[in-house]
């Protein structure tokens, strides 16, 4: 159980965890992939199975200020590159190029301000890190304090990728 | 449209993003200079004239924020259209940047609207 923090700038964890954010990451999700890629974007049911792809490229965004935390896009090589090539108007992309990483960064980049600019608390109180990009799958991303941790699985056109966002517990106040 | 503009972003992705949507948008310029921050930027525009500058907040070594600043003092590129193009959508950070010196602000995501509604009326002014 975490406690809510009500110091002025910090963001809840019952406000992470509660049922309106995932509201919030649909909508941000379905925004960056409508407006940049011409996706449509959808959350997979609880119950659908994990990814299982090996060959996965994941992209890393940090959260400082109001709230420490990260975000996390993790998908296969096909569906990054589905995204690069999407993000340049159809233009077909090597699995080789390096735009395939940026794109998955840029994406992650996206998905995070969007996010965090949804959030009345942490708009202008929350910056972010330039992304990181991690090819290969065995990885695991550690928080320096005891995070809550949301994981959501969305699928578009024949691929699906892995959002993660993390949130670390804050001190009491 | 002759002339040249100045993409500045960390991501070339974002950069090739951003020149195609000005095309979309039926901004298109003669002359495409492109910098990966704020430092390398500075360079170009030391030695260069530019007609519009699009320009990211979030970037290693020079910020957009900054690399406004030394625009400023440096009294590079005067009346040339700044536009910062970012995922920082906050309204500090938007005040801070129109009072460093930008004349537009986009948000990532965007469309080719966005670009017609916030740049192409910066260049016909």
């Amino acid at each position: 159980m975490f406690e809510s923090v009500s110091a002025p700038g910090s963001y809840a964890m019952e406000d992470f965890l509660s049922d309106h954010n995932l509201t919030l990451i649909d909508e941000t999700v379905s925004e960056v992939f409508g407006m940049m890629l011409g996706f449509t974007a959808e959350a997979a049911p609880a119950s659908a199975p994990a990814l299982s792809d090996l060959q996965e490229r994941t992209a890393i965004v940090g959260f400082s200020g109001a709230m420490r935390g990260s975000c996390e896009v993790r998908m296969s090589i096909g569906a990054a590159r589905e995204i690069a090539s999407a993000m340049l108007g159809g233009v077909p992309i090597d699995e080789a190029d390096d735009s395939i990483s940026d794109a998955v960064g840029e994406l992650c980049n996206m998905i995070a301000g969007g996010w965090k600019n949804r959030v009345p608390s942490l708009s202008s109180l929350c910056a972010l890190s330039p992304p990181t990009v991690v090819s290969g799958s065995r990885y695991r991303v550690h928080m320096s304090k005891p995070s809550a941790k949301i994981e959501r699985v969305f699928r578009f056109e024949e691929h699906g990728f892995q959002l993660t966002l993390q949130c670390e517990e804050r001190d009491a106040a | 449209m002759s002339g040249t503009v100045l993409v500045v972003d960390d991501s070339v992705m974002m950069r090739k993003v951003v020149l195609r949507t000005l095309k979309m948008a039926g901004v298109e310029f003669d002359n495409i200079l492109e910098a990966g921050d704020g430092q390398e930027a500075l360079g170009l525009l030391r030695e260069n004239v530019v007609n519009l500058i699009m320009c990211d907040i979030n970037m290693p070594v020079m910020s957009g924020l900054e690399l406004l600043q030394k625009i400023k003092e440096e009294k590079l590129a005067p009346g040339v259209p700044i536009v910062m193009v970012t995922t920082e959508g906050s309204e500090p950070q938007v005040r801070q940047a129109i009072l460093a010196g930008a004349r537009g602000y986009i948000r990532k995501p965007f469309t080719v609207e966005h670009i017609e509604n916030n740049v192409k009326p910066l260049l016909v002014a």
